[in-house]
């Protein structure tokens, strides 16, 4: 019994795997019409969150409350990006991946740069780059005036070999390497033990500085490549269409059962969380409730599974003997 | 004398209670009543069994403790000896597993007793971590230990001003301590002055806890102490004296107990007591074992090479540079904080400026919950990570090959491979400090540093500590130890002597006692003993404080210059009159900034609110009220979940702010309906000309800063500076954090009413630029997003700032597309700049 809680608790992206199966069961038996093939609608739309929260994912790794709340602005700017540079041609594609990643780059070492030089608190440093980002969409949206996609663009986002759409191969892919990277690698290492004590990772020789930037860059990175697949998916760039990731990614991130004080993370989780969250929404979409009513229920449930989760770490800390802390 | 005493208490400890107090059985339920009946010479405190463990370490067993009337109680015992967990049961920090407590005569169940009770029994501790809040001035940290006599009136202060100066004057004559100086601005000894000072002050108090008192004080400090100490014992109050300074305890006790391992092995009257037999009974190595070992290893010869030499301004007492060469064990000795920690930190992260290293160094601290362990990992994860320093980021790390490597550490400590896999937290202090070490040791770095590495350590584990280091060194490596227990360094090859940040002496072989580290650690500490003209604020705080004001004077005054209709009554309306929504929410803000947290929803929740005040309000006033009222319990709740559920506040806030968007959708899908006719009344008259919106930016104002000056606001901002020493004073967490999320909904909800009111509309995206903006306004008005600093007037002055950026942005002819930019780029900068000033202000 006690094997299996602590399996449990190793394990945390099992909740939402199980909530993932329950929910698609549920939909399945209530609507009848549920089917392998409406999945796969999900799955595209969870492979993209997917891409984005494991950016968030590492970025909460990294601790002391650290979010990343740029994303929503970088995506959004790096579709626009993508489609003027592109102009609907494959030609211009390297040029306009250039673009994009370049948008990913700069915000990154932005973000971190206010983060690890100047110390500015991450919420409040990616949420004003987040805004500056938001003004220079403003003007994009001036610019961009046609909506053609390079045709090897929506290949990518919107094909599929065998039914499989390739953006969840995509998903599935960056998954197994932020897996990997989290729990194989010397950065996954040095990751975790950032923050889990940033001090006592410093006194251990960490580069704290550096490991820090690198999950913003990565973050961004991310952030910025889903806005490119995404505009291809949509067909065109709208003013809005990143906002909704802000909330998401780290509904995901929660739910999959990585620590929101860092230290703590799991790829898997992630996917799993992406699925979860996204399978709620079209369950709400499905039932019919009204926009407003979705956001209240994403709102309580990414406060909900924080104030369990939460709870969960308080006991971990509790179980620990204080003595040490306080002793002369 | 007192050898015969310490094997009879061996014997029988619980019969070992010494002379003041009578012989006693720890059964709790023998006699509940027993001492209870004797109602006034009952002992002011008495223990009895006390058992606590965590994990497998039993911090505490089977202690029993009294302390009467008018008596000093002497408490030694080794680092993890136990003393500081009794200390938290006696304080109510900490809950007993087993024993009992009886307070005055009258029997506590030990699952009942908390820190209110032990406060109501007059306990009052003085800790060695301090536990005053250093953003608050010394009269109000006396407010905070005993507030019973604090009214919500102005001149509340005066009284606990009185009270600060009468206290420090009594324990330390001319201590030359401005009562209202901020404890930031005061040094680390003096900050001890006001800590004892202020619990011996505290009315009703009984029994005061000193532990390690005099550890920052200098010598007449010390004495002045126990000058005090007597002529208050002489009236009746108890003292538990804890410290290192065995003669120190030994002089100023009337009785003494020992703790070693959890257990009390004697307790018995001081006179009974001299300083070695303590040491023995202790349990410490003896000086001539350690001595014996040190003489044990073999030489080290004068051409091993050299690994550090200190040069400069640090051993410009000595005359020369210091060489340390591999295969010594050096110690850095001295009065606590006298620069030896600085040393340690310096050697491991940047050498230079008169420092040079050579290869690579690790860094062991004895403060392992801060500085050391990684809590969610293993044992051998925590021991491993020594091994990555170096490799490149994307390497792969082999699990089989790291568990050959710590096994092989391990070995050396005595520390058992079975239990790698165990959460590093599962082992007691002295096993967590042992997988430390073999992580510098997997390291295979050429210098080991160790800070106090024995904090908290049982004695078992401290000496197989001690054989280890010997062996560590003379393999090649250098140890370089700093210690707060002077009798460690006699187990070092040499020893630097620190005093006032330089190394002031150096002991070798055989010069090293511990009498020869104190003499030389106060030979030159004349200079720290100093008591310096603290408080006095400087210049450049002036100006800082001055800087919300100056920028909006600025932008106001180029305002009028684009266009001179600004300065005229009319021209002040149109511009700041949209301005009071903007400035409510900043003070919102401002309320949880104090509490070193951030709200992402309150621009949201202003949103919220304009949308109810405008439809349900309208249609249906009782509805739509009680729909107001439940959103300030709303925002209660929130407070209540971030404290309790320990998440977060941003987390939490930025979901909110999706349930107050949901809703204000749900209520009116598309922006509209009107304002309630009283609503708009309230808004639309004017004093001497003056219209209500400016009127209403005055008084907005003023009740903020009624609210911060006010015992409640001393109280919030205590929370943001140090919320362990508060909730150590008794003060409850949740109930503050309850309170400050509602008063900061308060001023939101104002907000949304006043963009009802102005609007005659609602939009529930009205509120939502306000997020950002009102946090720029909090950072500009000076406010430190740590928490604990607050200054409601700077915040207004910013958020008038930040909306006339907007209207001179307009007044220019700038697109209304950069708003977002500006503000973004305003905030970062203004951020840049108070982190580059804090940066100087800290090197200062």
């Amino acid at each position: 019994m006690t094997a299996l809680i602590e399996r449990l608790e190793r394990n945390r992206w099992i909740w939402s795997a199980l909530g993932v199966l329950l929910l698609w069961a549920v939909l399945s038996v209530t609507t009848g019409r549920f089917s392998l093939h409406s999945l796969s609608g999900v799955a595209v739309s969870a492979s993209f969150l997917t891409l984005v929260a494991l950016g968030q994912m590492l970025v909460v790794t990294t601790g002391r409350g650290n979010i990343d709340l740029s994303i929503a602005s970088v995506l959004t700017l790096s579709a626009y990006a993508s489609i003027v540079v592109a102009a609907g041609s494959d030609a211009r594609l390297p040029l306009a991946l250039a673009a994009v990643l370049g948008i990913g780059l700069v915000t990154g070492l932005a973000n971190a740069l206010l983060v690890v030089v100047l110390r500015i608190p991450a919420i409040i440093a990616t949420l004003a780059t987040g805004y500056i980002l938001a003004t220079a969409t403003l003007i994009a949206n001036r610019w961009a005036a046609g909506f053609s996609m390079s045709p090897f663009l929506k290949t990518l986002a919107a094909g599929r070999v065998e039914g499989v759409p390739l953006m969840l191969v995509i998903a599935l892919v960056a998954v197994a390497l932020a897996g990997l990277l989290l729990g194989r690698t010397v950065y996954g290492r040095r990751l975790s033990a950032v923050g889990q004590n940033e001090r006592a990772a410093a006194l251990a020789g960490i580069r704290t500085g550096r490991v820090v930037t690198g999950a913003f860059l990565a973050s961004a990175l991310l952030a910025a490549l889903t806005g490119m697949l995404l505009g291809a998916y949509v067909g065109g760039a709208f003013l809005e269409m990143g906002q909704p990731y802000l909330l998401q990614s780290l509904g995901a991130v929660v739910l999959g059962g990585s620590l929101i004080f860092g230290g703590s993370s799991t790829a898997l989780g992630t996917l799993c969380g992406s699925f979860l969250l996204i399978l709620i929404v079209t369950t709400m979409q499905i039932a019919g409730l009204p926009a407003g009513t979705q956001d209240i229920v994403q709102g309580i449930v990414v406060i909900a599974v924080l104030a369990l989760a939460g709870g969960r770490a308080v006991r971990r800390r509790r179980a620990a003997p204080k003595t040490e802390a306080v002793a002369p | 004398m007192m050898t015969a005493a310490f094997s009879a208490a061996q014997d029988a400890p619980a019969r070992a209670a010494g002379a003041s107090a009578p012989p006693r059985h720890t059964s709790p339920a023998a006699g509940p009543h027993a001492f209870g009946a004797a109602g006034g010479d009952a002992p002011v405190v008495r223990l009895s069994g006390i058992s606590k463990a965590f994990g497998p370490t039993r911090a505490n067993d089977a202690v029993d403790l009294v302390v009467g009337a008018g008596e000093v109680l002497g408490l030694v015992g080794g680092n993890g000896a136990g003393k500081s967990t009794l200390m938290r049961i006696l304080c109510g920090v900490t809950r007993a597993d087993a024993g009992s407590i009886t307070l005055r005569g009258i029997d506590i169940a030990t699952d009942l007793y908390d820190t209110a009770l032990a406060q109501a029994g007059g306990i009052r501790i003085v800790h060695q971590e301090l536990s005053l809040c250093d953003n608050l001035s010394v009269a109000e940290n006396f407010f905070l230990e005993a507030p019973e006599a604090a009214r919500a009136l102005p001149g509340w202060r005066r009284i606990f001003r009185a009270r600060a100066r009468a206290a420090l004057d009594e324990v330390f004559p001319d201590h030359g301590i401005s009562v209202d100086a901020r404890v930031a601005h005061l040094q680390i000894g003096q900050r001890q002055m006001v800590e004892i000072a202020r619990a011996v002050a505290t009315p009703q108090v009984r029994l005061v806890i000193l532990d390690e008192p005099t550890s920052s004080l200098g010598l007449e400090r010390s004495r002045q102490l126990r000058a005090y100490i007597k002529a208050r014992t002489a009236q009746g109050l108890a003292f538990i004296f804890i410290s290192h300074k065995l003669q120190e305890v030994v002089d100023i006790a009337h009785r003494v107990l020992v703790l070693r391992n959890g257990r009390s092995v004697w307790c018995g009257p001081a006179v009974e007591a001299s300083v070695e037999a303590l040491v023995r009974a202790m349990g410490g190595a003896s000086e001539s074992e350690m001595r014996s070992r040190r003489a044990g290893r073999p030489v080290i010869g004068a051409e091993a090479p050299e690994q550090v030499r200190l040069s400069g301004p640090l051993v410009a007492a000595l005359g020369r540079d210091v060489v340390l060469r591999a295969g010594e064990v050096v110690g850095l000795a001295g009065l606590e904080g006298s620069g030896q920690r600085d040393l340690l930190h310096r050697l491991h992260r940047r050498p230079g400026a008169g420092i040079v290293r050579k290869g690579n160094a690790s860094f062991v601290s004895g403060d392992r919950q801060k500085e050391g362990v990684f809590p969610l990992w293993s044992v051998l994860s925590n021991i491993a990570l020594g091994r990555l320093e170096g490799r490149a980021p994307l390497g792969l790390v082999q699990e089989a090959r790291e568990r050959d490597a710590a096994r092989g550490a391990a070995e050396k400590l005595k520390l058992d491979p079975a239990r790698f896999d165990s959460p590093i937290l599962d082992l007691s202090g002295g096993n967590q400090q042992k997988a430390l070490v073999a992580r510098a040791l997997v390291g295979e770095a050429d210098t080991i540093l160790f800070d106090d590495p024995t904090r908290g350590v049982d004695v078992g584990a401290k000496e197989d500590f001690y054989a280890l280091i010997g062996t560590v060194a003379r393999a090649g490596r250098l140890v370089i130890w700093h210690s707060t227990e002077d009798i460690e360094f006699l187990e070092c090859d040499r020893v630097l002597v620190f005093a006032g940040g330089r190394i002031v002496r150096e002991l070798v072989g055989a010069e090293i006692t511990e009498q020869a580290i104190v003499d030389a650690s106060f030979a030159g500490s004349g200079t720290s003993e100093r008591d310096a003209t603290a408080g006095a604020r400087g210049l450049a705080d002036r100006l800082v404080d001055l800087a919300p004001f100056a920028s909006l004077a600025a932008v106001f005054a180029l305002m009028a210059w684009v266009n001179p209709l600004t300065v005229s009554l009319f021209g002040l309306e149109l511009l700041l009159g949209p301005a009071l929504a903007l400035v409510l929410v900043a003070l919102a803000q401002m309320f949880v900034v104090g509490g070193s947290e951030i709200d992402l929803g309150v621009g949201a929740f202003a949103g919220l609110v304009n949308v109810l005040s405008a439809t349900l309000l309208l249609d249906t006033p009782w509805l739509g009220a009680l729909a107001l009222v439940a959103c300030v319990l709303a925002y209660g709740l929130i407070g209540a979940t971030i404290q309790l559920r320990r998440i977060p506040a941003i987390v939490v806030t930025l979901g909110a702010s999706f349930i107050w968007i949901g809703i204000g959708y749900t209520l009116q899908p598309t922006p509209g309906g009107a304002s309630p006719e009283w609503l708009s009344a309230g808004f639309a008259w004017t004093l001497f000309d003056v219209p209500a919106s400016l009127v209403l930016i005055g008084v907005a104002a003023l009740v903020a800063l009624a609210i911060d000056r006010s015992p409640l606001g001393v109280v919030l901002r205590g929370f943001g500076n140090n919320a362990p020493a508060m909730t150590l004073g008794g003060w409850s967490p949740l109930r503050y954090a309850v309170l400050r999320y509602m008063l900061a909904s308060l001023f939101a909800l104002a907000a949304g009413l006043s963009l009802t009111a102005i609007n005659t509309a609602s939009d529930i995206n009205a509120g939502g630029p306000f997020t950002l903006i009102s946090v720029a306004a909090v950072v500009m008005g000076g406010c430190a997003l740590i928490g604990g600093l607050v200054s409601p007037l700077g915040v207004v002055a910013g958020a008038l700032t930040l909306a006339l950026v907007g209207a001179l942005l307009g007044a220019l002819g700038v697109s209304t597309d950069y708003n977002a930019a500006v503000q973004g780029c305003l905030l970062l900068s203004m951020l840049a700049l108070r982190a580059f000033a804090d940066r100087r202000e800290a090197r200062r």
